[in-house]
């Protein structure tokens, strides 16, 4: 039984449950919005009565006297999906510098954001504030990458977090997350493509059983390999060559670690397709030529494969952390600061629609849990379910195993 | 009987030295020794008290002391006794010892009424040995029995144990012939024929040697089938289509490795480094995320259909509502 490169993809959850297609995750994150919002303003309006009765009460006779209505409160401005997205593209790479701040793996900062990315799909910033989730997410990401860092001292590293604040959310995290940890990254992919590439560039790749080339007739090609699409053969020798890969492999780097994080791209493409995609925004000529050699230009894949990486590079490069030569400091500056200022108005902005049911994050989480101090923060009508849960089972039970034997009340009786 | 009538008569000493509280070798009671302890052999179940055994036995084996029996007895084999009746000792005693000598279960029997039979065999060997009829011949069968049993296990598993070297043999040899000859089929037929036929040597000449006993319809024992070497990927295996694994690369951010004693230590080797990061490199590299996932929902492929339609179902979000509600 013989499986392929694309059938081990296939087999991981990052393709089955966590990829889709653009309009699928417009959808879904239309869906989620509209959930969100109804919720915060539903919460909102029934905090609002309360407060109304609450103040009717007290000084119904005051108002009255004054002649003026009580103040009816304006319609809560909810975010929309584009702002919806802005937000968590903040989050993700504000959780860039955190990793950094930790000197954490780039693999496990990956994965964090990966987490918060996926968390946003089905959950709205509206609902749960994206710095709670993103600080959980990232330790959540500490453990699945096995790399190990005690919740103190984790906690210790923020101005203000307790451990609690950061365990809290954590189950909500994972079960958001359908229990898949698994992220497949394209950094390993990256080095891969990298060691490929260098030992072609030299001249000693065993020819693959699909493209019989002869190596060496690889090697001389490629050193005539042109510096820019649609450029003049160049003629450079083998340490130029690779010194060109190489400059390629960190430029692909770069991007792997900002861009492709920060964009949709898991979901859109396989890491394969992310790597080679970067690595393609890096040296377009080298990534080409690289790609015939793996699978000749006649294939009827080959024109697909190229448009989907070409798609996937435009993604990589429409985000405002990539700078392809051609963008200048000031430029980059600007853009920079208009981000900025958006995102500032925005928390302003989420600030006023945040949803006050899921304010306290470690109060919910301790009356979730079955042996709660504090009995009034489980809502009654909750507790009451539990209850039945609980019967419910204890009667599946019963029926499976039969009921429990009734305790027999004197031996010498049954004798 | 003898009992009641020795309690009716009233010898006291009699009576307390059947209820075993006087060792009839030394004459020590119980009365004024608590701690004493009776003790049998199997060999001829005379009782004695410890004390006595540790005496008598403590230089070698020694005739029984008991006025009448002649039997050597060893110290090793002293016992206290399970059950208050020797006679019963004994029996469970011998019925033990048949048991473990004939051990066939009803699975070894074609019908019911062969496994039976070979039970009635069993209990008038056991009966044979209580009651000491036919004691020499009923022990010599016995003994012969135990002896072909020993010998069949033994040539079964040996044999065994040989055909998984030789096919573990075969197999290499038949790789090399298909690398390297390529030839007809037929020879290497031929070959493994003639090699499995001798490996497989006829049931020893047992069949006409004296076993003891003779059961009908007792089935052959068959050789447990040798155990396959484990192989963890179930049979499955990766056959790369974009690349083939060079023995070394040489780029820099893997030379520390080479040499890291830190790395290598651990039996850390850079090849599955290599191979892992490869298959990575072109793991999805023809996976089309957009067609595939159109033809999965429109249930076009049926085979991924039916295994992700579960996850279809937790991708487009019907459990949404019970997902949030963790808190
Ligand atoms: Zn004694
Ligand atoms: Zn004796």
């Amino acid at each position: 039984m013989k499986l392929t490169e694309d059938d081990l993809y296939r087999a991981s959850t990052q393709f089955k449950h966590w990829s889709f297609t653009p309009s699928q995750l417009a959808a879904q994150r239309q869906k989620t919005n509209i959930q969100a919002s109804e919720r915060v303003k539903a919460a909102v309006a029934r905090q609002r009565a309360q407060r109304a009765k609450h103040f009717d009460t007290a000084s119904a006779s005051e108002s009255e006297r004054n002649g003026t209505p009580v103040p009816t409160d304006r319609q809560v401005d909810c975010l929309t999906v584009a702002e919806e997205k802005k937000l968590v593209d903040t989050f993700c790479e504000k959780a860039i510098d955190l990793g950094g701040f930790f000197k954490f793996p780039i693999e496990v900062t990956a994965t964090g954001i990966q987490f918060l990315r996926r968390f946003y799909l089905f959950n709205s910033p509206m609902t749960y504030e994206p710095q709670t989730i993103s600080r959980s997410a990232m330790f959540v990401a500490n453990k699945t990458e096995g790399h190990h860092l005690t919740l103190e001292k984790y906690a210790a590293g923020f101005p203000k977090a307790t451990t609690e604040q950061v365990l809290a959310p954590e189950y909500l995290i994972v079960q958001a997350l359908r229990f898949n940890f698994d992220i497949r990254h394209p950094f390993r992919a990256l080095k891969g493509g990298h060691l490929d590439m260098i030992e072609m560039a030299r001249g000693n790749i065993t020819p693959l059983p699909s493209n019989p080339e002869p190596a060496l007739d690889i090697h001389s090609s490629m050193l005539k390999l042109p510096r820019k699409p649609n450029g003049p053969e160049t003629n450079m020798t083998v340490n130029d060559l690779e010194k060109r890969i190489t400059d390629a492999y960190s430029h692909a780097s770069h991007i792997l670690k900002t861009a492709a994080l920060l964009t949709d791209a898991y979901f859109l493409y396989t890491p394969s397709q992310i790597w080679l995609s970067a690595h393609l925004l890096a040296d377009e000529p080298l990534t080409l030529f690289y790609l015939s050699a793996k699978l000749p230009s006649s294939s009827p894949n080959y024109p697909k494969i190229l448009a989907t990486l070409r798609s996937c590079a435009d993604l990589l490069s429409s985000h405002h952390s990539f700078s392809s030569p051609t963008t200048t400091p000031a430029e980059k500056q600007a853009r920079d600061k208009k981000e900025k200022e958006e995102v500032q108005a925005l928390i302003k902005k989420l600030r006023h629609c945040r949803d006050p049911d899921k304010m306290d994050l470690v109060k919910l989480n301790q009356a979730q849990k079955r042996d709660a101090v504090d009995a009034g923060g489980l809502e009654e009508s909750k507790a009451k379910r539990r209850k039945l849960e609980r019967e419910g089972y204890q009667k599946e039970a019963d029926d499976f195993w039969g009921p429990e034997l009734p305790r027999r009340e004197n031996g010498a009786k049954a004798g | 009987m003898s009992r009641v009538s020795s309690r009716a008569s009233g010898t006291s000493t009699k009576r307390l030295a059947e209820d075993g509280d006087i060792c009839p070798v030394c004459k020590s009671s119980r009365y004024l020794n608590p701690n004493m302890r009776f003790l049998v052999n199997p060999e001829c179940y005379h009782r004695m008290c410890e004390s006595c055994v540790d005496r008598i036995f403590s230089h070698g084996p020694a005739p029984c002391p008991i006025a009448g029996c002649k039997r050597t007895l060893r110290k090793a084999r002293f016992r206290s006794q399970t059950f208050e009746d020797l006679k019963v000792e004994r029996e469970v005693d011998i019925r033990r010892r048949v048991a473990r000598v004939m051990n066939k279960t009803e699975s070894d029997f074609e019908t019911l009424a062969d496994y039976n039979n070979y039970l009635e065999t069993v209990e008038t060997v056991t009966w044979n040995l209580i009651l000491k009829i036919d004691l020499e011949a009923t022990e010599r069968r016995l003994r012969l029995w135990e002896e072909a049993q020993k010998a069949e296990l033994e040539s079964l598993y040996s044999s065994a144990s040989r055909r998984v070297l030789s096919t573990a043999d075969q197999d290499l040899q038949s790789d090399t012939q298909r690398v390297i000859l390529k030839k007809s089929g037929v020879q290497r037929k031929t070959v493994s024929h003639s090699s499995s036929a001798a490996d497989t040597p006829e049931p020893t000449a047992a069949g006409n040697a004296d076993t003891g006993f003779r059961f009908h319809g007792l089935k052959k024992r068959v050789a447990p089938e040798p155990e396959k070497p484990f192989d963890p990927y179930g049979g499955w295996s990766l056959e790369p289509q974009y690349y083939v694994v060079q023995p070394d690369y040489d780029v820099d951010f893997i030379t520390g490795a080479k040499t890291d004693i830190h790395h290598l230590a651990g039996g850390y080797d850079l090849r599955d480094f290599y191979s892992r990061a490869l298959c990575e490199a072109f793991s999805g590299f023809g996976v089309f995320v957009q067609d595939e996932i159109i033809a999965r929902e429109n249930g076009v492929v049926e085979r991924v259909r039916t295994e992700t339609q579960a996850a279809a179902s937790v991708t487009v979000g019907v459990r949404d509502v019970n997902m949030d509600d963790v808190f």
